[in-house]
């Protein structure tokens, strides 16, 4: 893709532009074609698979938080397979910063890198960066990216909404530092980190895991090249974004051309009370096959560290239009020549202004700029987008840390679910997480987190009517409730979707709006801030209501039959069914509920 | 598979082995002193004897035997069947009930997360029990075992009468914890055998004893649900035998990759899942160790060493049929293991939650269409013809291409002898379909775009063999592939030289692998004891205590065998053990089940150091482990047939040949052996084709045949 950063009207900046069309001729046969990029995703799976199973903390291993990628010499994103959207697009800065700051780079040598204003994602995200030499050369590098327990900041949490700036967010900021040479530990960083992160030999757990997973890549790459020749691997990288980008090219070319705006906003608090408002233009030159996605109309960085840093700016925009095109497109640099995203500087979605904070860029805001767009797309195009889905890391997905038998633990839990937002053809995804994560993440077992954590998981129950109506559906959202066993546990959370919950898209409903409170020892329940801390006593429980996700389309027009089972499966309640979808149904003393069509029809009528 | 005058007498006492899947049922009848016999019959799903009945009798008439004879004369009989899983993935199994701990009703719909591609739509899946059906009791244990709240057995009463009204014919039992204080199930069993003592129940701690509740819940909702179905359909199968005549020990595969008494599996029908395929790499290790000990023995006569092919240890198992290409792993003589058996697809489907053999499905068979994308490059599968219309080459009006027709077009497939020459295939039809659609498009020969596709199948699935094997820390190059299944050998002779993998194996029953995997099995089954324990402080008598109830389960099983003809048996012991803080745990055998032997600790750990360096790269000596489940295996081994080389001619027949295509050159005279005319060590120089009864063996140029001393078939890249 490009970006730019300059003042308006800056999108002809960049190389013309071919036409559209499947026939360009090759050096590489299409079969060789095939075979290599296959051979790359490949690769990709087995970095993320080492990564999986040796990582450490649950959010790495039980989350899946984390990525890994492979960006040429140059740094453009090459192979991701099916990472995380939010931490693969984007690898390419990571990698452009260890090229420019090490000129001297050199084989068996490892980077650590997490600067939020040098390429990274957000300070948590710690990424191990390894330069792939063949017969001397610098020909690729290789990036396993995992989000960390523990990232050194001031409080115990790797979300810090409440700061000024980085210095009260207080993380271990690395720009690109030997990690290794030699293929061997560099000490004296590995000491900083064990010295100023929470549990150390939890950070120092999956840092050998990116090592390990980064070291993989590398071999298998080495393998490549020795198999097909680096010269012929060179050929084939210019020949794939080539494909990659008439792929992209073909998709754009089939959507309805058009300029086409909207906005959503983050929940208020604190410094800005009436919440934060993102806006999104998006161009779309069919004839050229091209897509412009522009954030330049926006607020300046607010002194909170809800800041999107750049790259955040770029793969959560970029994210919303991919969720609204088909998904067998290739995301590499050379797709991505096709979508510009234009940026500017000192913006709450551009390039952050040092030293404003983006510690909690992955998430809230970033996750508002995923749905915005992809609204923007729905409510303009029939047929097309999605509704919003639930955003924030409420307290279901809270930071917690504590002390047990005299050993501190802190981790992040993944206990609920919040709902996905439906599309034109399809449901919300129940287990969506959120927005930058698309689904992918995994979800903690219960056991599993009570075996590692002094807590007790109370309820964790889908909420009847809690979806956005819609002819598509939104999911519903869910019911968690958890406190500590023993002990004074803190949770720290940041949810969204109270004061704005996620809206449907071309008729479709809302979904219910997230709520946080906690039940004390007395039994009684007191509403709670949706971004904040709390310390729970033993007996105390936190409660969080989550949203659901937005329909699509008017929920008049959703099937009876769908309706229906959406009523016998306890998603939507009989009264709910007949006040908004107006469906009549019954059910029967079996459990099971029958739908009157008659009657359903004199109600449709 | 020869003619009648030259089949041999088979000496009691017999061993018959069946397995039995969706369309075909497998059938093999062999003695001990090696002779074997394959049968193919139709699978009858009502009432699986008919078919295999059939099969049998003619098997039994070709080797001088009646059916009664054949039934009468064998002292085991092992069944493998794809009915459970079958069942589970139609969703015809029974009506069930789920009941949980009171506030987590939602575990079987949650699942663990995950979606298979970020930015692709899907509808989420139904939960394998609907939330209409699943019932909350109130009661909480926490995770030491004490009892948070008591339970209350009203809950328990209502939830049962509310089941049996809502038509429910069976419940499964999940609740927080009781892998470590089983209390409350228990006391939920009581209460069914009180309330409704006919139904069919599961607890789960005593069906999966492992920590996670959703995978333990997916045990006993598949297993609850399979009980009705599975107790008819195997007494009913015993009751067939027993009618026709067998007196020996009716024998049923399990998803373990060795066998249990029906009447176990009766009672854990779970663990009949994937049962069939399970046993390929049991066949797989049974062919390969022959190999081996044949090899060493001719290297003694003639003063030489074993050829070190036969001592690679590590074995890739490949298994292509008609519609699947499965594969196993056998690592230093083990069968490879997985707790992550998905039935309907991975994190949306239903996961069993038990270890079973890792047999995974990678991709598609012959069936797979070729097409372009819109940015013109070449594509196989996932879509795939089926058998209506099936390719081109069926004639029954399919006009895509597909791996069957780039195999016509190239010439491996001789259309007038496909399937026996049962089926004549449309040499024309397929190479249509390549012009119509693929070759002027990349500016190809129609041979040239036949060859791209049968490259772009076999990187297909090199790459997902690759992310297999490295997954287990084991490296392709280095292993042994054995191959069975039908359509196998058309491919695996490019798999194996992509991989980088010098030797394929191909056992002359390799059209029936599985079954074969039946008459070399044993009886094989786990036994699990939950307890958390951490290295730096290990209590030796608490964690001497869990194994020797892991022991006493496993001699317990043992005992139970003994009207079996089992030669040995043995107990080993492991532990599934993590790093402090890690997520995922790994299997690490024990070396002895006393902790207080000085020194237990230290080798335990390590022991996990080395699995962890092998699997994932890195390990952290000294870092403490967690020990989370305790492992007994019990296995009690059967007598086997021996694996013997079978009548072979002396001198080989000419063979035919036929034009070829390798790559892009045209081989005039190809020869088309029939594999059965080989002498013992005859080889054969690629590009060659060798056609046995059950599967046609493509000799690619470069590579070469071997008839092995045990007449099976050797294949070599030359790499």
């Amino acid at each position: 893709m490009t970006t730019t950063t300059s003042s308006p009207t800056s999108t002809s900046a960049s190389t013309p532009v071919d036409a559209p069309g499947p026939q360009t001729p090759s050096v590489i046969d299409p079969v060789l074609m095939a075979v290599l990029s296959s051979r790359l995703d490949t690769i990709v799976r087995e970095m993320e698979n080492t990564l999986l199973r040796a990582g450490r903390s649950a959010i790495l291993a039980l989350a899946r938080d984390f990525s890994c990628a492979i960006v040429t010499a140059d740094n453009r994103l090459l192979s991701s397979a099916e990472g995380l959207p939010v931490h693969v697009i984007g690898t390419e800065f990571i990698t452009e910063a260890m090229t420019r700051l090490h000129p001297d780079l050199r084989e068996g040598d490892a980077y650590l890198h997490n600067d939020p204003y040098d390429g990274n994602t957000h300070a948590a995200d710690h990424t191990i960066l390894v330069p792939v030499f063949v017969a001397g050369r610098h020909v690729f590098t290789v990036a396993a990216k995992a989000h960390q327990a523990d990232a050194g900041n001031s409080r115990p949490t790797t979300f810090m909404p409440f700061v000024k700036d980085v210095y009260e967010e207080g993380s271990l900021i690395f720009t690109a530092v030997k990690a290794q040479s030699q293929g061997k530990d560099v000490d004296d960083v590995i000491r900083m980190c064990r010295s100023r992160i929470r549990v150390p030999e939890q950070w120092y757990g999956d840092y050998l895991a990116m090592v390990g997973s980064a070291r993989t890549g590398e071999r298998r790459l080495h393998e490549l090249c020795e198999r097909y020749g680096v010269d012929v691997v060179q050929r084939f990288v210019e020949e794939y974004f080539d494909y990659s980008e008439r792929r992209m090219a073909h998709v754009i070319s089939e959507l309805p051309a058009g300029r086409f705006s909207g906005s959503g906003t983050h929940d208020g608090f604190s410094v800005v009370p009436d919440g934060i408002p993102i806006n999104v233009t998006i161009n779309i030159d069919s004839d050229q096959g091209v897509v412009d996605l522009d954030l330049r109309d926006n607020i300046d960085c607010i002194d909170l560290g809800l800041n999107e840093s750049r790259t955040c700016s770029i793969n959560n925009v970029m994210t919303g239009f991919l969720n609204s095109i088909s998904p067998d497109v290739p995301h590499n640099a050379g797709s991505f020549r096709r979508v510009r995203v234009h940026l500017r500087e000192n913006c709450v979605v551009g390039v952050p202004r040092f030293p404003h904070s983006c510690s909690v860029a992955t998430t809230n805001v970033g996750e508002r700029l995923v749905v915005t767009t992809q609204r923007v797309m729905a409510d303009a195009l029939e047929g097309y987008g999605q509704a919003e889905g639930a955003c924030g890391i409420g307290p279901a997905f809270a930071v917690i840390s504590g002390v047990q038998d005299e050993e501190a633990y802190i981790n992040q839990v993944f206990m609920g679910s919040q709902g996905g937002p439906a599309g034109p053809e399809h449901d919300g995804w129940l287990t969506y997480g959120n927005a930058v994560t698309n689904g992918l993440m995994f979800r903690d077992s219960v056991e599993i987190d009570e075996q590692k954590f002094p807590m007790r998981v109370q309820e964790i129950r889908i909420s009847t009517d809690s979806e956005g109506s819609g002819r598509r559906r939104g999911a519903p959202g869910s019911r968690v409730v958890y406190g500590p066993r023993s002990g004074e546990m803190e949770a720290l959370y940041i949810s969204d979707g109270a004061q704005f919950p996620p809206r449907g898209t071309r008729g479709g409903g809302s979904g219910r709006a997230a709520s946080a409170a906690v039940i004390g020892t007395d039994g009684i329940s007191r509403p709670m801030e949706t971004i904040g801390a709390v310390v729970l006593s033993a007996g105390e429980l936190l409660v969080h209501e989550l949203s659901g996700g937005g329909g699509y389309g008017p929920a008049h027009l959703r099937e009876p039959e769908r309706v229906r089972h959406d009523v016998e499966e306890g998603y939507i309640s009989v009264e709910r069914a007949e006040e908004v979808y107006a469906v009549i149904v019954h059910r029967d003393p079996t459990g099971q509920v029958q739908l009157d069509l008659d009657a359903t029809a004199r109600r449709r009528a | 598979m020869s003619s009648n005058q030259q089949t041999p007498y088979l000496q009691e006492p017999f061993r018959i082995a069946v397995d039995t899947g969706g369309t075909f049922t497998d059938v093999v009848l062999a003695d001990r002193v090696g002779t074997i016999a394959l049968g193919k019959a139709l699978t009858t799903p009502q009432r699986a004897f008919e078919g295999i009945g059939a099969g049998l009798s003619r098997l039994a008439e070709e080797h001088h035997l009646t059916l009664a004879e054949a039934l009468a004369g064998a002292d085991t009989f092992i069944y493998g069947t794809t009915r459970s899983t079958n069942a589970v993935v139609e969703k015809t199994t029974a009506t069930t009930a789920l009941f949980t701990t009171a506030g987590l009703p939602d575990v079987l719909v949650l699942k663990e997360g995950g979606k298979p591609h970020p930015f692709r739509q899907m509808h989420y899946p139904d939960p394998y029990i609907p939330r209409r059906l699943t019932w909350e009791i109130d009661e909480r244990i926490d995770v030491d075992g004490s009892v948070f709240r008591p339970l209350q057995e009203s809950s328990v009463r209502h939830a049962i009468q509310q089941a049996r009204q809502a038509g429910c014919q069976a419940i499964a039992v999940c609740l927080i914890w009781s892998v470590v204080n089983p209390a409350h199930e228990l006391a939920i069993e009581r209460l069914i055998r009180e309330e409704w003592p006919e139904v069919a129940y599961t607890l789960s701690h005593q069906v999966n004893p492992v920590v996670r509740e959703y995978r333990r819940a997916s045990s006993a909702a598949l297993d609850a649900s399979l009980k009705p179905l599975m107790q008819e359909h195997l007494t009913t199968l015993a009751h067939d035998l027993t009618e026709k005549g067998f007196g020996g020990h009716l024998l049923v595969a399990s998803s373990y990759g060795g066998t249990w008494p029906v009447q176990d599996m009766v009672q854990r029908p779970i663990y009949s899942i994937g049962s069939g395929p399970s046993l390929a790499p049991v066949a797989a290790r049974s062919y390969a160790q022959a190999e081996a000990v044949s090899a060493a023995s001719a290297a003694l006569g003639s003063g030489g060493s074993a050829d070190a092919w036969t001592t690679a240890s590590d074995l890739l198992v490949c298994d292509t049929g008609g519609t699947t290409f499965d594969v196993g792993i056998v690592s230093a003589g083990h069968i490879a293991y997985t707790g992550e058996t998905w039935l309907g697809g991975r994190w949306i489907g239903a996961i069993t939650g038990t270890r079973a053999v890792d047999v995974t499905s990678i991709g598609s068979g012959g069936g797979s269409i070729v097409w372009l994308d819109s940015g013109g490059l070449l594509r196989v599968g996932p879509r795939s013809a089926g058998s209506e219309p099936g390719p081109a080459s069926y004639g029954r009006g399919g006009t895509q291409p597909t791996i069957t027709d780039a195999c016509v077009v190239l010439g491996y497939l001789d259309p007038d002898s496909f399937l026996g020459g049962r089926m004549k295939l449309d040499e024309a039809a397929a190479r249509d379909a390549f012009a119509a659609h693929i070759a002027p498009a990349l500016n190809m020969m129609v041979e040239q775009a036949a060859w791209a596709a049968l490259v772009v199948a076999v990187e297909d699935l090199v790459g997902a063999v690759r992310t297999k094997t490295v997954s287990q820390g084991l490296d392709p190059r280095d292993m042994l592939i054995v191959a069975g299944g039908g359509a196998s050998g058309l491919t695996i002779g490019r798999i194996a030289e992509e991989l980088g993998t010098p030797r394929v194996l191909i056992p002359r029953v390799a059209g029936a692998l599985s079954a074969c995997g039946g008459i070399h099995s044993d009886i094989v089954c786990e036994f699990s004891v939950p307890g958390f324990a951490h290295t730096d402080d290990f209590n030796h008598e608490i964690v001497n205590g869990w194994l020797w109830d892991a022991r006493s389960q496993g001699q317990q099983f043992l005992d139970s065998l003994k009207n079996l003809p089992i030669e040995s048996s043995d107990l080993t012991f492991s532990v599934e053990t993590r790093y402090r803080l890690q997520a995922w745990e790994l299997e690490v055998p024990l070396t002895t089940t006393d902790f207080s032997t000085p020194g237990a600790v230290e080798e335990l750990q390590r022991a996990f150091d080395v699995v962890h360096d092998r699997m994932f790269s890195v390990s952290e000596p000294g870092q403490r482990l967690e020990c989370l489940v305790w492992k007994c295996r019990a296995t009690a081994r059967l007598p086997k047939p021996s694996i013997d080389a079978g009548p072979r001619p002396d001198t080989a027949e000419p063979a035919r040949t036929r034009p070829a295509f390798f790559a892009s050159h045209r081989h005039d005279d190809v020869a088309h052996h029939d594999g059965t005319t080989l002498p013992l060590g005859a080889q054969v120089k690629g590009p060659a084709v060798v056609r046995e009864p059950t599967t046609t063996i493509v000799v690619y140029p470069g590579q070469s045949l071997t008839v092995t001393t045990s007449g099976n078939y050797l294949l070599q890249t030359g790499k």
